[in-house]
């Protein structure tokens, strides 16, 4: 990133200078936009999930609707993608299924963030009993390796879209809540926290208000890193059938299909669009994690 | 060194004395009553309620929650694992079947990825920016971002089922077959599982490659007049490898959870597969017991981790 650093600092001079005109003020955004692959990742996430989110706007078709006169029909000009076993166009169903797979990975990842934040936020500033405590739940799940713990919180659970939100979330939330509380052990004994807690302000309003923004980088690259995770789970666990119900269009029960070897081999218009579709999405949330990261890591401002 | 490593395994029993007792939570969570497991259908309907009893009282089900638990850890420890419910095999004896085609699988997958990640890896370090370098790393972008199952499919289709070079899937044609017949089985699935791995290790060894190329040692050692192949390959090749040694071993979770679905795809009969089938019957004694054994492996692996890096790195005093 040193490159991207002296362009930086040559834009920041040419600022100074007064040739050109500050456009932002926050330097991580502004560091996050000279980033050719992160600017290439946001375009991608942002055209998907228009995409995703206006279907109708695209598709005439319904992801769900059965056609028993057209099944396993090759792309043509009146479904763009093909259709599958029983006749529903693949297009309506990659864009359909992409909003459920989008709201599991990103509502779970939310989700986890606030749960792992706020007990990283309490815990770590507070210490004691019950940092410990949840200290020790969150590396117990950790050793978990995390497909397996999911596994046995489907079986436990059951099969449903709202169980596989919830076991996300479950999963997801001890690195969060690792990262949190690291942030609040190197900081709750700083000067200017000191000084808060002269002027009588409360402990947990210095934890949340004074502490945590600190911590606003890392918790999105987190955000990314992890709806990057779940998105790829869930198409993994429905795959193998026991994600999210077969009923409901999403990327890995579209995928779920190719198990069978002959429509693996002959009908590759099911799977290969859907498959590109999860790859491309989860490529564009790892690119903007990765400009998130160079740009607010504070070891990188120059 | 020796205290290091007893303090080590010590430190295990705790963890795992609480997780055995939520794995036993998870079996005893399990919906319906155990008897119904035990007893076939016909024999169950002719039975009443007394009887019902009888059974649950000599089998220990109506014991106090603690007492069954204890009972149960005691024969965890003596090797008595439970029963599968699907089949009324003993635990034990299908992981003991199951575990030679994991472990062929992961292991050929974990040497295949720490070969060609740190090959990779050092190889765009050195050629950094070169088209060589921006080639690997958008191979390394794909790698981590494809599904596993997905890469999977796309070999199966390009390599089996259009080329007819590879197997579709399975481990062997028939049994008693040695490792070299066995060989094209074993291709593909650990490839397909070891590539996303490779990924991750080469992005990693290209990093600290890069980083140990700029420390002062390695000046020095270029202002003695050493070539500089010999440079590379010695200095820097040797202070990349102790992160890339502790990422190799942290990523055997991922290797698991992968392994769960490759199995799946190319139907090895290892665990994953294993695993795969009992949570679909939901066949908890089984499912319980291989999380459990995959967590041990985890904690362990990640203690050698630690004694490793430890020893490789001279900077930590372990006294």
């Amino acid at each position: 990133m040193s490159s991207l650093d002296r362009k930086m600092d040559k834009i920041l001079a040419r600022e100074e200078a007064g040739q050109i005109k500050k456009r932002m003020k926050n330097r991580a955004l502004r560091k996050m936009f000279a980033n050719r692959l992160s600017v290439a990742g946001i375009i991608i996430f942002v055209v998907i999930l228009f995409m995703c989110c206006a279907a109708p706007l695209f598709t005439p078709y319904d992801a769900t609707k059965v056609d028993l006169r057209s099944i396993l029909q090759p792309p043509s000009a009146e479904h763009i993608l093909g259709t599958d076993k029983i006749g529903r166009d693949i297009w309506a169903r990659i864009l359909f299924g992409g909003r459920v797979s989008i709201a599991v990975g990103l509502g779970s990842a939310l989700i986890a963030t606030v749960l792992g934040v706020s007990l990283g936020t309490i815990a770590g500033y507070k210490g004691g009993w019950l940092d410990g405590i949840v200290m020790k739940v969150s590396e117990i799940m950790m050793a978990f390796p995390q497909m397996i713990l999911v596994l046995i919180l489907v079986t436990i659970t059951g099969q449903s879209l709202w169980n596989l939100i919830f076991i996300f979330s479950l999963t997801g939330w001890p690195s969060m809540y690792r990262m949190a509380r690291s942030q609040m052990l190197s900081l709750r004994e700083q000067e200017y926290v000191q000084a808060l807690k002269a002027f009588g302000i409360g402990g947990m309003r210095i934890a949340f208000k004074h502490i945590l923004p600190n911590a606003i980088g890392p918790i999105f690259v987190n955000i990314t890193l992890s709806t990057a995770m779940f998105i790829l789970q869930e198409a993994a666990l429905s795959f193998l059938g026991l994600g999210v119900p077969l009923e409901v269009a999403t990327w890995g029960n579209i995928l779920n299909v190719a198990q069978d070897l002959t429509i693996l081999k002959q009908a590759w218009w099911i799977w290969l669009p859907t498959g590109i579709a999860v790859t491309l999405f989860v490529i564009s949330i790892n690119f903007i994690g990765d400009g998130l990261r160079d740009a607010t890591d504070p070891s990188q401002i120059g | 060194m020796t205290n290091y490593v007893i303090r080590k395994i010590l430190s295990l029993i705790p963890m795992m004395l609480v997780l055995s007792f939520l794995i036993y939570l998870g079996i005893e969570l399990m919906p319906g009553d155990a008897v119904d497991f035990l007893i076939p259908p016909d024999a169950l309907s002719t039975m009443s309620e007394t009887q019902l009893n009888e059974m649950r009282e000599s089998l220990g089900l109506n014991d106090p929650f603690m007492v069954r638990y204890v009972k149960w850890l005691g024969g965890v420890l003596h090797g008595d694992f439970g029963y599968s419910l699907q089949s009324g095999v003993p635990v034990a004896t299908l992981m003991k079947n199951h575990l030679p085609a994991t472990i062929e699988l992961t292991v050929t997958a974990l040497i295949f990825s720490s070969i060609f990640g740190i090959l990779f890896g050092v190889i765009s370090a050195l050629k950094k920016g070169s088209i060589l370098d921006q080639m690997l790393s958008v191979v390394g972008m794909i790698g981590v971002a494809i599904p596993q199952f997905l890469l999977g499919l796309i070999c199966i289709n390009a390599f089996a089922l259009h080329l007819n070079l590879l197997p579709v899937g399975g481990r062997m044609a028939s049994m008693d077959q040695n490792f070299f017949e066995r060989l094209p089985y074993l291709i593909m699935p650990a490839l397909v599982l070891g590539f996303s791995l490779t990924s991750g290790v080469m992005r990693y060894a290209r990093g600290s490659m890069l980083d140990s190329m700029g420390k002062d040692y390695m000046k020095t050692a270029r202002a003695k007049g050493i070539p500089e192949w010999r440079l590379n390959l010695l200095h820097g090749l040797r202070a990349a490898l102790t992160p890339v040694v502790v990422l190799i071993g942290f990523r055997l979770p991922m290797l698991i959870g992968g392994a769960v679905v490759i199995e799946e795809v190319f139907q090895w009969p290892g665990i994953g597969a294993l695993f795969v089938d009992s949570v679909r019957a939901q066949n908890t004694p089984l499912v319980m017991m291989i999380g459990f054994f995959s967590v041990l492996l985890v904690l362990i692996s990640s203690i050698i981790v630690d004694i490793v890096t430890a020893a490789l790195d001279p900077r930590i005093k372990l006294s």
